[in-house]
Order: structure tokens, then C-alpha cells, then sequence
């Protein structure tokens, strides 16, 4: 061989070792793949740290996704790979298809002999993430909706802050009466798209989904699904859902008090919060973290209105381990600090959960008096009120499906019956593509 | 003892192809491994139930009978059809028209030029970011300055500005708008296309007093239609996929229902948010073949062309 060719040769296996070679000594590092906004990710960053400082030689490599559909992307394209994270945190309303799919390692045997007591974790949580009566992730948080509103605005135009108790009617009284335009008086939003006066402050925010309407479906004593159980549509004709749902659209179409598509467009409802443009936000837990960032005005959480009786709808996230990851025992091992009363204080620190160890959720980690939001109360004592959403492995297509259909019918004022009759028509196929747990 | 055989002399054009080879290889590695793999592996899929979790297993032509009663995907489908109608001529006569009006030296020539290729180097996702603040609805400065002279935040005109992410035809214009302005390359091609034209044509031209119009009919486009016929052959085949990102990132696939779904991002949404692999990539084999079907049609129209001018 020439002396070229060797050259070649060898330059070419150099490089091929080089790139394929991780550098890195000891035992491989815990994958762990997350997504969420920097301060989120910081405290994973933090708890990451406190794990690693109170188990030498452990290791955890964080892996951050965007946002939630490019986590998915990513878990399934892994898995695809041979590749997957060894843990992954993940909603229970989007994990059905990882765990129908097998893809989500079973823990109940790994509970059993651990000091992990399932005890010490609201129930609704842990059920949320059975699948076929085996316990496949355990949650990290236990959210419901709640009102999120601007005490200075409420102060400066003497309209009465919302109360445990109150009605759907009263949510409409009062979101007219904090719609306002620049000068401070009193306006209807339905007259303002292209006209004169624009509303200054929006009444309230809501997004146009499954997940907001559910709550209020169910607290009028309807069903969003045909079956709980075994779903094979949305089925929002009955004629306490229909109310519901009714009642929604008439936030924009008949009262005016939500912003128009046009406005969220030019500016989310989060961020017309934090602006001080939106009297009450309609939203998760997820919210606080950004909003402990307000300097410019008080803020504070209220429970969601009542129709007939309260009723909350289940927002938890929860640590996942994969079946392909090859790292199980140190997921594990992570998994159970993450767990630990002070796995989960270090995340509550942040605002961003509610934690789903109960006794963490009753302490000052959580209900510190010092930190926004005041009342955080109203998340435990919707607690014993939650319901799930099913977790039927096609349910991401399905709220995709009913964003669309619902935003039109808030925005541009589509018909009632065609709205339910859409909804239902086009969510068959998705159902019957879906397995349940 | 035994002669030392004289080694084999290689001829010179052995030792060209060879070098030619070798230059070409790590191209044709990456070909082959990176896309044509990949491609006739997705073609197979398309053929099977595949999640990316458990092995995909053989269910014949009904992804394909199932994306016809897909409403979904015939939007999608439609979507990509008009995008491409509109946007490639759109594209191409407007590369077309800024390379023949900055061909020549001028003043301020230059910067012109690099403007117009301006755009084209700025990534695809900074792109996306920069047409989603440009088409807020009320803050955005494309509407702030049709706003100018209006009263009670309506144009001169009375009427309200376009409502470009929340209203289905004005965001399918903005997508083609937001197209229009990365055809740089187009322009780079288009403009070395003109400055190589023969000048003595346009001289003669010139004497016999032909008109603007005349020159550019009887003399530009002729010896520019093969370049064009190639820039929009091109530029048809690109446009199923570069609808992705400002799908992706500015509209989301909106507003509803599914106003600006184009194919790529159907294929996307299906394959790696729904984990239907299996029917996405029945869907992309309905693009692969779209794309020979606009090759095609594309060539028979060129192959007639060129037959007309050579009479």
C-alpha cells in the first residue's frame, strides 16, 4: 500500500475513533428527558445537583425538549433508535400511547421493595398513571384549574375578588364588569373588533380546549365522553354539556369578555396577564413560575366556578421509566430521590407543582406565605374533586382535533349543534384507532 | 533470482475516472445512506402499520385507501397543490423580474443584489420567528403601516387590515408571501443566466429598434427558458417541502381547520406527534409520487417549447 493510502487510511480511523468514542469514564450517566420554560428546567438543573451530592458516583444527564410535542418526537423516535432515555416525565393524558405500546417499564415490583410508600401520594395522582391495573409511572405533581387574577385591578375598579363558591354567572358578571377600555369604563368586547374602543383590560382568558371545558361539563353534571371507560366519542350533546359548552362560546360571542383570536394572536392570555391586561386567567398550576416574576401589581389564585357541584380536572406529570432503557437500577434510584420529600420540595421550590406528596403538599415548601400566590390552598382543596381525562393512547390527536373545532366555535361563532356534531363525528375514527388502559 | 516485474502503467483517462470516483464517493455515500436508503425504506413502510415502537407489521394498500377518506390529508393535499400553483411562477417571475432590472452596473446595484439574497441566508427558523412578529394581527409592523392614515385602527380605506394569522386565506397568502422572499438562489442563477447572454443579440436589437417588450419576448426568454423551465421544475419539487417550517413555526397548520396543513407537516404531525409512521409514510409516498407527476407534466411542457422555437 502506498504511503498516501496508509496516511488516508490511518487519518480515517483516527477520526472514527475519535467520533465514536464518548471520552467519559465510570458507569453511564441516568438519561433524563423533560421539557418546560428555563425556570422549570433549572429546577431539574437543582434537583439533578442535590441527587448527585447525596449519592456520590451517581449521574444524571438532563435532556431538555422544547415543548411537549417535541418531546414526544423525540421519546418515540429513541425508542425507535434503540436509544431511549432511561426516564422520562411525561402528562398522564399523553403517555397511553407509550404504554400501550410497551414502552413504559411496569413498577410495581420495584415499589414493593423500596421504602417509596404509595401512601404518602395523592391517590387521584397515582391512579391516573395505572395502566391495566399495573403502576407505571409515578407522579410527580397533582394540579387542577383554578382562576389566577389581578388583585390591583380588582382594588382599583372595586369589583369584588371571586370566593370559593361562586357561580358560572357570577364568573360572567364579574369578567364583564373588569372588561374596561383605556379610560376605565366598562365595555363589551364584541363591539370592538376594528371599531373605536378596544378593550384595554380583558374580563378573562380561557383557551379553547377539551381540558378547560371538561371541568365545567362535568361540574353541570354532563360527560365530554360517551364512556368514561371505554370511550369511542366525545359526546357533548347531552343537554347539561351543551349548556357548558354553551356558555363558553358566550364568553366572546355574546359577552365579549375574552380576547378575540386576533388579540390572543398579537398576545397570549399568559402574557396579557403578566401584562396587566387580563383581569382572571383560566389555567393550571404551570402558570405561577412565570408569574412570580410580576413586580408591577398583586396577583392571586381562586377555585373555578360551580354549576351544580365542584369538579376539577386532573393536570399530572410524572416520571416514567422506558422498558428499552439499559440503566434500570439507577433510573430507579433517581427516580426514588425524585420522589423523596426532598426530591419534591426542591420542584415545588419552583411554584410550578403542586406536589404530589402529601405531606410536602401540606408544608411550607408549597404553601409558603411569603410567595405568590397567597391562596395556593384552593389547588389541595380541589384535590378530593378531580377527575381524569381518559387516557385512551390516541387522546393527543383528539385534542388537537377538538382545539380546532373549538376555537372556531368561540371565535367565529360556529353553530352549537354543528360544533357537538363535529366533534363527535370526526373524534370516532380517532377512538377506534385507540387503546385503552 | 528473478526480475522485478515493471508495474502497470495506468492510462491517464483510467486515472481520471478514478480520481473522479474518489472525489465523488463520500457525495454518493452520503446519497445513498442518508436518502435513498431512507427513502425506499419509508416507501416499504408505507405499506405497513408501524408506530416506531413495535415492529411494523404488513397491511397492503389500506393506508393509502385510508388517506383517501382522510379529510385531513386531502386538505393537506390541496393546500400543497394550490401553494405550489401559486408560489413557484410567483417565485421564479419575480426572481426573474429583479435579475433583469439589476444585471446591469449601476449604482447601488450591488447592495440591491445582496439584499434580494439576504433573506435566503437567514436560517429557517429565525425566518419563521421574524414573519410571526411582522404578521401580528395588532402589533405587527406590516399592519401598523397599512393602518397609516386610517382611523379607529382600519386602512385608509375603511377596511379592517388583513387578519393574517387568524383568518384562513389571508394566512395561506402569507405563507406564499413569506415564500416569495427566500428565492435568492433563483435570483443568483437567474442573474449569471442574463449577464451570459450573448450582448451582440441585444446590439442588433438594438439597431433594428425593437421595443422593450419585443427584446424580452423574442430574445430574453427564449434563451433564458431552459434555465427558467429548470429553476421552476426545481422549485415546484421544493415547494412540498419548504411550506414546513413557516407551517410549523408561524401558523401552526391554521387556523383552523387545518387552513395551512401542507403535506410536510401532515407527514410530521402523523409520523412523530401521532406515531402513525406507517401512514405517514404512505402519505409521503403520495408526495414522491406528486412530485414525478409535476416532473413530468413539467417536462412534456418544456419538451413543447423547446420544439416550438426550434421551427
Amino acid at each position: 500500500m502506498k504511503p498516501k493510502s496508509l496516511l488516508a487510511l490511518a487519518l480515517c480511523a483516527t477520526l472514527a475513533l475519535t467520533g465514536c468514542g464518548s471520552g467519559a469514564s465510570g458507569p453511564d450517566p441516568v438519561k433524563l428527558l423533560v421539557f418546560g420554560a428555563p425556570e422549570e428546567l433549572g429546577a431539574y438543573r437543582t434537583l439533578i445537583e442535590a441527587y448527585q451530592d447525596a449519592r456520590p458516583g451517581e449521574r444524571v444527564q438532563l435532556i431538555e425538549a422544547s415543548d411537549r410535542k417535541d418531546l414526544l418526537a423525540r421519546l418515540a423516535t429513541s425508542v425507535a433508535g434503540g436509544a431511549p432515555p432511561d426516564v422520562f416525565l411525561m402528562n398522564y393524558r399523553f403517555y397511553g400511547q407509550f404504554a400501550a405500546k410497551g414502552v413504559v417499564e411496569p413498577l410495581d415490583q420495584r415499589i414493593a421493595g423500596s421504602t417509596l410508600d404509595p401512601a404518602d401520594y395523592h391517590p387521584v395522582a397515582m391512579d391516573a398513571f395505572k395502566w391495566e391495573g399495573a403502576q407505571l409511572c409515578l407522579p410527580q405533581n397533582v394540579s387542577s384549574l383554578a382562576v389566577y387574577y389581578n388583585r390591583t385591578l380588582f382594588t382599583r375598579y372595586g369589583v369584588p375578588e371571586p370566593k370559593a363558591g361562586w357561580t358560572w354567572n357570577d364568573l360572567v358578571g364579574t369578567a364583564t364588569a373588569m372588561t374596561r377600555d383605556a379610560r376605565g369604563l366598562v365595555i363589551k368586547g364584541t363591539e370592538a373588533e376594528g371599531a373605536a374602543r378596544l378593550p384595554a383590560v380583558h374580563g378573562l382568558g380561557v383557551e379553547p380546549s377539551i381540558i378547560r371545558l371538561a371541568p365545567l361539563v362535568w361540574s353541570n353534571g354532563g360527560e365530554i365522553v360517551d364512556d368514561p371507560v371505554k370511550p369511542t366519542r366525545l359526546a357533548l350533546d347531552s343537554p347539561a354539556a351543551r349548556e357548558a359548552l354553551k356558555n363558553l362560546i358566550d364568553l366572546r360571542q355574546a359577552y365579549g369578555v375574552v380576547p378575540s383570536d386576533a388579540e390572543v394572536e398579537a398576545e397570549d392570555d399568559e402574557s396579557r396577564f403578566l401584562n396587566g391586561r387580563l383581569a382572571m386567567l383560566m389555567t393550571s398550576r404551570r402558570a405561577t413560575t412565570n408569574f412570580r416574576t410580576i413586580t408591577g401589581f398583586e396577583w392571586d389564585v381562586a377555585p373555578m366556578p360551580v354549576y351544580r357541584q365542584p369538579v376539577g380536572v386532573l393536570h399530572s406529570d410524572a416520571y416514567c421509566m422506558t422498558t428499552g432503557s439499559k440503566n434500570k437500577d439507577a433510573a430507579w434510584r433517581f427516580m426514588e430521590y425524585a420522589m423523596s420529600a426532598d426530591g419534591q420540595r426542591i420542584i415545588a421550590a419552583t411554584g410550578r407543582t403542586v406536589p404530589s406528596h402529601i405531606e410536602v403538599s401540606r408544608s411550607p415548601a408549597f404553601l409558603d406565605p411569603d410567595q405568590p400566590p397567597r391562596n395556593s390552598q384552593v389547588f389541595l382543596d380541589a384535590i378530593p374533586t378531580v377527575r381524569a381525562l381518559p387516557t385512551v393512547s390516541t387522546w393527543p390527536e383528539i385534542e388537537d382535533l377538538s382545539y380546532g373545532i373549538l376555537e372556531n366555535a368561540i371565535h367565529r361563532g360556529d353553530r352549537l349543534d354543528d360544533v357537538i356534531r363535529e366533534l363527535d363525528v370526526k373524534s370516532r375514527p380517532m377512538f377506534a384507532r385507540g387503546e385503552h388502559g | 533470482m528473478t526480475a522485478s516485474r515493471p508495474a502497470p502503467r495506468i492510462r491517464p483517462d483510467t486515472r481520471a475516472r478514478r480520481q473522479h470516483l474518489l472525489m465523488l464517493a463520500p457525495y454518493l455515500v452520503g446519497l445513498v445512506g442518508l436518502m435513498l436508503l431512507p427513502a425506499l425504506v419509508t416507501l416499504a413502510l408505507a405499506f405497513t402499520e408501524y408506530d416506531l415502537l413495535r415492529p411494523p407489521t404488513w397491511v397492503g394498500l389500506d393506508n393509502l385507501t385510508a388517506l383517501v377518506d382522510d379529510p385531513i390529508f386531502r386538505v393537506a393535499l390541496l393546500n400543497s397543490l394550490v401553494f405550489a400553483v401559486v408560489a413557484v411562477p410567483l417565485r421564479v417571475l419575480v426572481a426573474l423580474g429583479l435579475a433583469l432590472l439589476l444585471h446591469r452596473r449601476a449604482p447601488g446595484v450591488g447592495t440591491a443584489r445582496t439584499a434580494t439574497l439576504l433573506p435566503t441566508a437567514v436560517p429557517e427558523i429565525a425566518y419563521g420567528l421574524l414573519w410571526l412578529w411582522l404578521f401580528n394581527p395588532l402589533y405587527g409592523p406590516i399592519n401598523q403601516l397599512l393602518r397609516l392614515g386610517g382611523e379607529h385602527g382600519l386602512t385608509v380605506l375603511g377596511r379592517t387590515p388583513p387578519p393574517w394569522l387568524t383568518d384562513p386565506t389571508s394566512a395561506r397568502a402569507g405563507i406564499i408571501l413569506m415564500s416569495l422572499f427566500t428565492m435568492g438562489e433563483t435570483f443568483v442563477v437567474l442573474l449569471a443566466a442574463r449577464r451570459a447572454l450573448p450582448r451582440d443579440v441585444y446590439e442588433m436589437a438594438a439597431l433594428e429598434d425593437a421595443t422593450g417588450w419585443d427584446v424580452f419576448r423574442r430574445i430574453t426568454l427564449p434563451l433564458m427558458a431552459p434555465v427558467l423551465a429548470l429553476l421552476a421544475v426545481r422549485d415546484a419539487i421544493a415547494s412540498l417541502h419548504f411550506t414546513f417550517v413557516p407551517a410549523f413555526v408561524v401558523t401552526d397548520g391554521g387556523p383552523p381547520p387545518y387552513a395551512t396543513t401542507y403535506l410536510s407537516l401532515f407527514v410530521y404531525q402523523t409520523g412523530f406527534e401521532y406515531l402513525r409512521y406507517g401512514y405517514a409514510a404512505a402519505a409521503t409516498l403520495v408526495m414522491m409520487l406528486l412530485t414525478v407527476a409535476a416532473l413530468l407534466v413539467q417536462w412534456r411542457l418544456i419538451r413543447r417549447y423547446r420544439r416550438f422555437y426550434q421551427v
